[in-house]
């Protein structure tokens, strides 16, 4: 039963009608690449890349965990077909966890999709930074992907709260002096893809933009144990919360 | 009831100050029961708690002796049939209630097994094949029993089922609820139409703003009913020569006249006999007759009458 739980999620996280959007979304950094490295006055392949990894592929990912997250629990609320979730023979932590488990698959398959069509546009699909980048993308698939699940289970109209901390708050925290960048998911997987400085700083306003957001940066080991830390508290969290609180019908609670 | 499967005790449920269910006492045992009250009853709110998606505030709920809330134990032997009509739209409904076999932790062989069977007995087998977009209200309800029984289960619970069947579908589906009930299945209904719960059970609940009113068989709440003059309307286009015809039964306590002279209401403490009486107003005396209705046979009157007594 668990196994179709995760497939059944899987199946329907990868309907045409879901998945078209994020092709396109990850196609498009053909174009972004191209542009980009004109743009860049003295940039190389690999500043491009590194470049459009920070301000593009890593800003996909948590928009696509964002909405794939609301898919878990709270779209079912939303469309009053959790109804027939909670009424059958499946222990509820092990709903949250295997639908969890297929929306971070699928966030990951979007995010990887982005940065594969990125290194190839730029030449370096073979390179480290591109496998680190893998690895960032893997790792905040499951950090997003957690956290907005825990939020959707708390709070109502929970999809503006995850935009607002993924494109907000992750984007302000870093340049905000001080640690405030450690309450971020954006620090911790910079820490884990290590990406080099880009550009030449301050007249090339593309490069600068890379350099900021990734301004603080945690070390890879530290960064690995936050995010799964972070993970194990967000899951168990949302289990127990899933199995303990009501949910109906938004139209009827 | 000594093999209850459900047993509410002192049970209420409250939604912040608004209460849904308050001070229930009962038991459910094998058969068909009906769940009857009017919309806002604490029909759907009973439903809920029996299918584990809420907690009682007070009392308590026991299905099989157990808390059904969250409780996949309680599931595994539990039917639900929601009123709510919603589905994954762009599914077929082979798909849904293969869908939700699958759930319901049956291998893939055993759930298609399952499928094919339950889609057979809700008369659906020609139509699974199509998107649940498309589907009538009828077959949206059909759909929606058919995953209630995947499980064979013990306790079939069953909101507004007949709400958008038609007359045959209503027929078919009384039908199905009576064999499964012939064969020791607890079936709960949920209707506020006493005409339909008439068809299907004579063990009702009836509930009212939250209370159990009263339980039991219903010719009890309808003894109740007739301890008070019942209101007939009879609409014909000779109002004076029907209450003249009528008027000198001795049962007949009372008679109104309509100000547009379309129709004349009787009360009487014997409908029985009345109804009997107006059949020979066309045969006998050719008088027209375009129709008869009481307008005390609806859960609104009942619940007066009961509250009042």
């Amino acid at each position: 039963m668990e196994t179709y739980i995760y497939s059944s999620m899987l199946r329907e996280l990868t309907r045409f009608r879901r998945i078209f959007a994020w092709v396109l979304i990850a196609l498009a950094g053909i174009g972004m690449a191209a542009l980009c490295r004109n743009l860049m006055a003295s940039g190389s392949s690999s500043d491009a890349y590194v470049l459009l990894s920070d301000a593009f592929a890593f800003r996909v990912l948590p928009l696509a965990a964002a909405i794939l997250s609301m898919a878990v629990i709270s779209q079912e609320v939303e469309q009053k077909t959790i109804v027939y979730l909670l009424t059958r023979p499946i222990p509820r932590w092990q709903l949250i966890l295997f639908r969890s488990a297929a929306a971070m698959t699928v966030t990951f398959a979007i995010s990887a999709l982005t940065l594969a069509v990125l290194a190839a546009s730029t030449s370096l699909l073979t390179s480290g930074v591109f496998f680190r980048d893998l690895a960032a993308a893997a790792v905040g698939s499951a950090a997003y992907v957690s956290l907005f699940v825990l939020v959707s289970l708390i709070i109502n109209k929970s999809m503006i709260v995850c935009i607002l901390f993924a494109f907000v708050w992750e984007s302000t925290a870093p340049l905000i002096p001080g640690d405030l960048y450690r309450l971020t998911i954006t620090g911790y997987l910079q820490g884990i893809s290590q990406h080099p400085s880009v550009g030449t700083g301050d007249q090339d306003f593309m490069a600068s933009i890379s350099n900021v957001l990734g301004a603080h940066q945690a070390t890879e080991w530290v960064s690995y144990l936050s995010m799964a830390i972070l993970v194990a508290a967000c899951l168990a969290a949302s289990c127990y919360w899933f199995s303990t609180n009501e949910y109906m019908a938004r139209e009827d609670s | 009831m000594s093999e209850a499967h459900i047993v509410l005790e002192r049970a209420s449920r409250w939604y912040g100050q608004v209460i849904g269910l308050n001070d229930v006492t009962c038991s459910i045992g094998p058969g068909v029961t009906a769940l009857l009250g009017m919309n806002g009853a604490g029909k759907t709110t009973m439903i809920r708690l029996l299918t584990g998606q809420i907690r009682e505030t007070t009392g308590s709920v026991r299905v099989f002796g157990e808390e059904p809330f969250a409780n996949p134990r309680v599931f595994r032997r539990l039917g639900y049939c929601p009123e709510l009509d919603n589905f994954y739209e762009h599914q077929t409904g082979r798909q849904f209630v293969y869908g939700m076999a699958r759930l319901s932790g049956f291998s893939k062989a055993e759930a298609t097994r399952r499928t094919h069977e339950v889609l057979n007995h809700v008369g659906m087998t020609d139509r699974a094949g199509r998107k649940i977009a498309g589907y009538s209200k009828g077959m949206r309800q059909r759909i929606k029993l058919a995953q209630a029984m995947l499980s064979d289960p013990e306790v079939i619970l069953l909101d507004e089922p007949l709400n958008g069947l038609d007359p045959v579908g209503r027929r078919e589906f009384i039908d199905v609820l009576k064999a499964l009930a012939a064969v020791g299945r607890t079936i709960i209904v949920s209707s506020h139409i006493l005409f339909e719960v008439e068809q299907m059970t004579r063990s009702i609940l009836l509930l009212n703003r939250g209370r159990l009113l009263a339980t039991g068989d219903l010719s009890a709440i309808r003894l109740l009913i007739e301890k008070y003059p019942h209101r007939i309307r009879i609409e014909t286009s000779e109002p004076r020569a029907v209450a003249q015809r009528l008027i000198g039964l001795p049962y007949v306590l009372n008679v109104q006249f309509d100000p547009r002279g379309q129709s004349v209401e009787f009360q009487t403490k014997q409908p029985n006999d009345f109804y009997d009486e107006v059949p020979k107003l066309i045969l006998d005396d050719g008088l027209p007759i375009d129709s008869v209705t009481s307008p005390d046979n609806n859960l609104e009157s009942i619940f007066k009458y009961l509250v009042a007594s």
